[in-house]
């Protein structure tokens, strides 16, 4: 019994989150549209809201094309496993109180594992697809994981030691319902890394390097069609709002707002990932990208200097104070 | 000559990221703006003065076929030369009689030369522009069917077709004793030349 609760609770997030995928893209194109002064897409019912149903259709009975001299397994199995890899750490997302699936005591660790091993999916895109752009771009993701997966830990170590667990659901207790109890005034320099770092974790403009277009064709995906691309993107949208929902239990104090939504709990939750999933379209509406050099010297001469300097200061404050 | 790439700031504009909160600022801004997209099938666009489309010859409502007088002036003054023109001579009237009338619509550069030279207005290009097709011959004009298009183009205009004058019927900056007198039409105030706003006035409008 309790197993079949489990998997209707997963395929419910599941569908919920795929939903959710498939209207980021929409909106994703309408901000930007608007921001060009266009208007993004218009046909595909009213104001084009269908055109994430066309897309998935038409990716969906596209070709499936493998290069002749790609490998043909680690070709196919890429994309799966950043999928897979992104879906799983949805489990551990506390969206309201008691609204998770599964409570785990290491959240926090559990979703930084899942993040680099998506990576993999893309290093392993970008080696089996046996092309020079996949290459480069899975090589380019390689680094820049690696680089920004350490500014990131470290920056979220000072909401550890504030809160003193690796908990979500925990972490979000400790921040309390009142609004300067959010932990983005203690850990405003925390706050800070972790956001570039966020969106260089998910390959967001301006650290879209793995998959720059003007200079990569699409980076690690370029040999991918049909179905399998649209895994890969289904991955990174997902990326998007794991990462949006640590920075929103981390920081932004979780499900607690003003005051309490009792028909729908998670609604405090939901709008602040919503700002966050705003502040990625804005931002790469505006951000031209970044040089490779200049990535990686803000990631390692910046980030984690900063990062480390903040787990100093967080340590040093706990020890005066409490 | 040295190019500064990167502006002087001071620590505080780097720390608050000034610059890219410039840039924030416009594009939200841009969001809220009103986009400058037509949506082209449902929406058309505005069709300025002087608007050179699709080919036809004026139906002449006295004899119902065309104006041409077969002077093969347009003929001559073709830069891709386009315009084909057969005719005979009445020896009787003593007149000049159109045999074929063929206009080659994919070779043509809608410069308008040969609708400003013509001296019996026979010749327009309309306002219609949606004429693609998906065959050469349904682009190769002859007599019969640039009649058609200008009755066509006479449907599309409703009654106002009645006193339709093409601008280029009469060619700018021309004193009128040099015009031809089916020429001597009156084009809008806006056509002139001195009505017309170019340069430096249209900037200060």
């Amino acid at each position: 019994m309790q197993v079949i609760i489990i998997l209707i609770e997963i395929l419910i997030l599941f569908a919920i989150v795929m939903l959710h995928v498939a209207y980021a893209t929409y909106f994703e194109r309408k901000i930007i549209g608007h921001m060009q002064v266009r208007m993004g897409p218009m046909r595909v019912g009213w104001h084009g809201l269908l055109q994430p149903i066309a897309d998935g259709i038409k990716s969906f009975f596209k070709e499936d094309i493998v290069p002749e001299q790609a490998d043909r397994i680690t070709f196919r199995a890429a994309p799966i496993i950043c999928l897979v890899a992104m879906m799983t750490s949805l489990a551990v997302l506390p969206f309201a109180k008691g609204w998770v699936l599964a409570d785990i005591n290491i959240g926090l660790l559990f979703i930084f594992a899942m993040s680099s091993l998506a990576s993999y999916g893309v290093i392993l895109a970008g080696w089996a697809s046996n092309s020079k752009f996949t290459f480069l771009g899975g090589l380019r993701s390689m680094a820049q994981v690696i680089s920004y997966e350490i500014a990131m830990g470290l920056s979220l170590v000072g909401v550890m030691m504030l809160s003193g667990t690796l908990n979500l659901t925990k972490i979000v207790e400790a921040q309390g319902g009142s609004f300067t109890g959010m932990y983005v005034f203690p850990q405003i320099i925390a706050f800070f890394v972790f956001f570039i770092s966020m969106l260089a974790e998910t390959n967001r403009v301006p650290f879209d390097l793995p998959e720059a277009e003007t200079e990569l064709v699409s980076g690690y995906c370029t040999e991918y069609s049909g179905m399998r691309y649209a895994i890969f993107f289904m991955a990174e949208y997902i990326g998007m709002m794991v990462m949006a929902s640590i920075g929103t239990i981390c920081f932004l104090g979780g499900w607690n707002g003003p005051f309490e939504v009792s028909i729908f709990p998670p609604f405090w939750f939901v709008l602040k990932v919503y700002a966050f999933m705003f502040l990625f379209i804005w931002i790469r509406a505006t951000l031209p990208r970044y040089r490779y050099d200049q990535l990686m010297s803000l990631g390692w001469k910046l980030l984690i200097p900063l990062a480390l300097a903040n787990i100093v200061l967080t340590g040093l404050f706990k020890a005066i104070i409490g | 000559m040295q190019v500064q790439y990167k502006p002087k700031r001071n620590l505080l504009e780097t720390i608050l990221h000034t610059e890219i909160m410039q840039g924030m600022a416009l594009t939200l801004k841009r969001l809220f703006s009103k986009p400058i997209t037509r949506q082209y099938p449902q929406e058309k666009p505005p069709i300025q003065l002087g608007f050179r489309g699709q080919h036809a010859l004026v139906r002449d409502p006295e004899t119902g076929g065309s104006k041409c007088i077969a002077c093969m002036r347009c003929v001559t003054v073709c830069p891709s030369r386009c315009i084909h023109i057969r005719y005979q001579v009445d020896e009787e009237k003593n007149c000049r009689v159109v045999e074929s009338y063929d206009i080659e619509a994919l070779r043509c550069v809608y410069c308008g030369f040969c609708e400003e030279v013509c001296p019996v207005n026979a010749l327009v290009l309309t306002e219609v522009f949606e004429y693609a097709a998906y065959d050469r011959e349904s682009i190769f004009f002859d007599q019969e069917k640039l009649l058609k298009n200008w009755d066509d183009f006479a449907e599309m205009k409703g009654s106002a077709i009645n006193n339709y004058v093409n601008p280029f019927w009469r060619p700018r900056g021309l004193p009128e004793k040099y015009l031809a007198a089916a020429k001597r039409v009156n084009v809008p105030e806006e056509w002139t030349v001195e009505g017309q706003v170019v340069g430096h006035l249209a900037k200060e409008q």
